[in-house]
This record gives structure tokens, C-alpha cells and sequence, in this order.
């Protein structure tokens, strides 16, 4: 049983609003010649790669861009259709009078299961007050944060804001607070190692699809880039996350396995891991 | 010389799958009224294909074991990178090569009504990037 903790939705058609909608979605987060697909289809695409839960991240800068591009409510209908496939995250902006109001709402109401937060595209100090703010709200409501971190491919992201050295600070004001780095912080993953050494609540997801095929950037970034035995420290940080629709779930299952990891590791990785930071074992 | 034209769907139920599409084609053949002429199947897409083989499930085996020799998924395929003009990785450099193998098309003649298909012979649609909507044509042409 895998779980995935980063998927965008970005091609559900049960989220395709209108041709301009999802148009304006794929430029900013640069997807293209791609089509919605129904979500029985996904599912089946899910099903190869045994994903038992999903994780859906939503992306929210209205602030400068008008609307979020994939809005809560999204999110929530989406999970609302599967409640025991898909984990909802909420995301806002935080440069939005209402973000704070927003963010406890949707957290108070448990119908999200932790916050999303890309920095590279708020182009916001992860230190900034009006952060700090939201980061509260998860403290209060025993939340965790998936921090997208590292280089990203979406049109207006800045990487200079979600190097992952700079999410320190977040991790040593929060200790009780679960933190993802997504993309293991890509191509700054030994930072990202470094951290989830040293900070028990530091986590770090496998959507890594930047240069390569799975096969290749696997163990190009992990095996040759941290060492042989790179999970040894690190074997109870990392999660899966597909980082779909850059690339299809099964193939990114298939790129770590393809690194033969002991069995118990693998566990950890594809299931255990995720289990412990979204809290799940306490629901 | 009249002329019929339909798309079909096709859905597999696995990641690779060799699906026998000979009945559906007939149909088509019959819906067109056409009772001599030619019959074209051919797949929209470039990582499937069509063939004609005997329906034998050892046989079905073999084809997509073999496939998997001369493809692997493994190999660092020069497809295997980001693409910019799609945003994602091209994962999917096996399949294309699978149906370059395959080839996208089947033709036929149609007499008397009937595809002029071999006794052992049967269609196939095959799934070499599952699981996806697909789609193939059946072009009738003749009397």
C-alpha cells in the first residue's frame, strides 16, 4: 500500500470550470498539451502504482494572479467524491487580508488535512510575518505544512524563496509542527538532507521530476548525489510523492524501487513515513 | 465508391494490454452497408498499436514479454527528460518505440460482406502507456 503526498489536480475534469479557467491553471503552473481526465480514469492510474491515499495540494496566489489556480473548494470537492482515497490540503494567500480567517475556517472545520505553501511563487521570505501568522493556525490545529521547496518549473516561482535552508527558522520556531520539504528541495538536496537529520519534525517528499526520467534522477540525486547509503539517516524523513502530473504515479513508484532499498525501507518510504506526518494513525 | 467512417474507444484495464478488437471492427463493417471494399484500422495515438495476430493467450504473452526485451523500461531513452513543450517528463519512451514495432494500422479486404480475415487471425489493439482513454478509426471504403 503506497501513499502519494503530492499530487496536483490540476487536469481533474470534476475541477474544469471553463476552457479560460483551466488555461489560465496550466500557464501558471506551465502544464500544456495535456487534457482533463475523468476521475475514474486517474483512479485506475492511481490503482497501478497501489495508492491508497492521495494527497491533493491546491495553489493559491489570488493576491497577484486574480483567482487561486486550484481553489479549496477544489480540493474539497475532490475529497468529498473520495474521502478514503484523497487527503486534502488548503491553501492562501497569505498577502490577502483574509488569508488568516480563511486558513482557521477551512482548518477548524476539518475538512483539510494540513497546508500548502509555495514560497517561490508568493515570492515570500518563509520567515515573513503574515507566514508566521498561518503557521500559527497549523500549531493551533495540529496541522502539517508541505512547504514546496527547491527550483520550480511554475511560470512567476522564484526558486531564491524556497531554497531550504531558508525554512530553518520555520523549523526551529515550530518543533511541534510536521514540515515537508517537497522535491527534496531539488537541486538543493543536501540541504534538505541536513535538515531532516538534524529537525525531528522535517520531512521531505520524492517529487522530484525535474531533469530525468525517474529512473535516472533517483538515483542520479540520491544513490551517487547522497551516497550509497543515503537513507540510513534519513529513512524515517522521506515520503513518496509522485509529483503528478508531471509524470504518472506508477512510474515514479517504479523509479525508487528501482534503487533496491531493504524491504523495510521501502515501507517506510511509500507508507510509513506519510502515515506519521499527516497523523493518520491517530484518526 | 461510398465511404464509411467511425472511432472507437478503447480503455484497458492494465498498464500494457493486448485487447482483441476484431468483433467491434466487424460491426463497423456492417453498420457501413459496404459489401466489397477495403477496411483500414488505425490508432490515433503513438504509444499503442494495431495488429493482427492469433488469439492465443500464450501468444498475447509472448508479444508483450518480448516487447519488454527490446524495450526496457529502464534504459536511459534520450525521451527520458523534461519536455518543456508538455511540462512533464517523458516517461513513456518504451511505448513509443513498442508501437513503432507494432505499427499503427491494419488493412483489410471486405467481400460479400466479410472482413477477409485468416482463421487464426484476430485485430488487436494494444496498450503499450495504460492506463488512457483511447481512440482508433475504421475507414470502409468500396460498394
Amino acid at each position: 500500500m503506497v501513499i502519494d503526498t503530492h499530487i496536483r489536480p490540476a487536469m481533474f475534469k470534476e475541477i474544469y470550470h471553463d476552457k479560460k479557467t483551466f488555461e489560465k491553471r496550466c500557464n501558471e503552473m506551465n502544464y500544456h498539451l495535456m487534457s482533463p481526465a475523468d476521475l475514474s480514469l486517474l483512479k485506475k492510474q492511481l490503482g497501478l502504482a497501489e495508492i491508497e491515499k492521495a494527497v491533493l495540494l491546491p495553489e493559491d496566489n489570488s493576491y497577484s494572479s486574480g483567482t487561486a489556480t486550484i481553489t479549496n473548494d477544489d480540493i474539497k470537492l475532490l475529497v468529498d467524491l473520495d474521502p478514503e482515497l484523497f487527503v486534502g490540503f488548503a491553501s492562501v494567500d497569505p498577502r490577502n487580508t483574509d488569508a488568516h480567517e480563511k486558513l482557521s475556517d477551512a482548518l477548524s472545520q476539518n475538512e483539510f488535512s494540513g497546508l500548502y505553501i509555495n514560497t517561490a511563487r508568493l515570492h515570500m521570505s518563509p520567515m515573513d510575518e503574515r507566514l508566521v501568522e498561518l503557521y500559527d493556525i497549523c500549531k493551533i490545529h495540529h496541522k502539517p505544512i508541505i512547504f514546496h521547496s527547491g527550483f520550480s518549473f511554475e511560470n512567476y516561482a522564484l526558486s531564491k524563496y524556497a531554497e531550504p535552508f531558508l525554512f530553518e527558522e520555520v523549523l526551529t520556531s515550530f518543533p511541534g509542527l510536521n514540515i515537508c520539504f517537497a522535491h527534496m528541495g531539488w537541486p538543493w538536496t543536501k540541504e534538505t538532507e541536513a535538515l531532516l537529520i538534524k529537525y525531528p519534525n522535517a520531512y521531505a517528499s520524492t517529487a522530484m521530476m525535474y531533469t530525468d526520467g525517474p529512473y535516472q534522477i533517483y538515483k542520479q540525486e540520491l544513490t551517487e548525489g547522497l551516497g550509497e547509503h543515503w537513507y540510513h539517516n534519513i529513512m524515517d524523513k522521506v515520503m513518496f510523492g509522485s509529483g503528478s502530473p508531471r509524470i504518472r504515479p506508477v512510474r515514479s513508484k517504479r523509479g525508487i524501487e528501482s534503487l533496491h532499498l531493504p524491504p523495510e525501507v521501502e515501507q517506510k518510504i511509500f507508507h510509513d513515513n506519510a502515515v506519521r506526518f499527516l497523523g493518520l494513525e491517530e484518526s | 465508391m461510398k465511404t464509411y467512417f467511425k472511432e472507437n474507444q478503447v480503455t484497458a484495464k492494465k498498464e500494457f494490454e493486448i485487447i482483441k478488437i476484431t468483433d467491434d471492427v466487424r460491426s463497423v463493417v456492417e453498420d457501413s452497408k459496404i459489401s466489397n471494399g477495403i477496411v483500414y484500422v488505425i490508432s490515433e495515438h503513438t504509444t499503442t498499436g494495431i495488429t493482427v495476430n492469433e488469439n492465443l493467450e500464450c501468444v498475447e504473452r509472448d508479444i508483450l514479454a518480448q516487447m519488454d526485451r527490446l524495450f526496457p523500461d529502464d534504459y536511459p531513452y534520450n525521451h527520458n527528460h523534461y519536455l518543456p513543450s508538455y511540462g512533464t517528463i517523458g516517461g513513456n519512451a518504451p511505448g513509443h518505440l513498442k508501437s513503432l514495432v507494432t505499427g499503427n494500422h491494419c488493412v483489410y479486404p471486405v467481400v460479400d460482406g466479410e472482413i477477409k480475415l485468416g482463421h487464426a487471425a484476430d485485430m488487436y489493439f494494444v496498450e503499450y502507456d495504460g492506463i488512457k482513454n483511447r481512440k482508433y478509426m475504421v475507414y470502409v471504403l468500396g460498394e
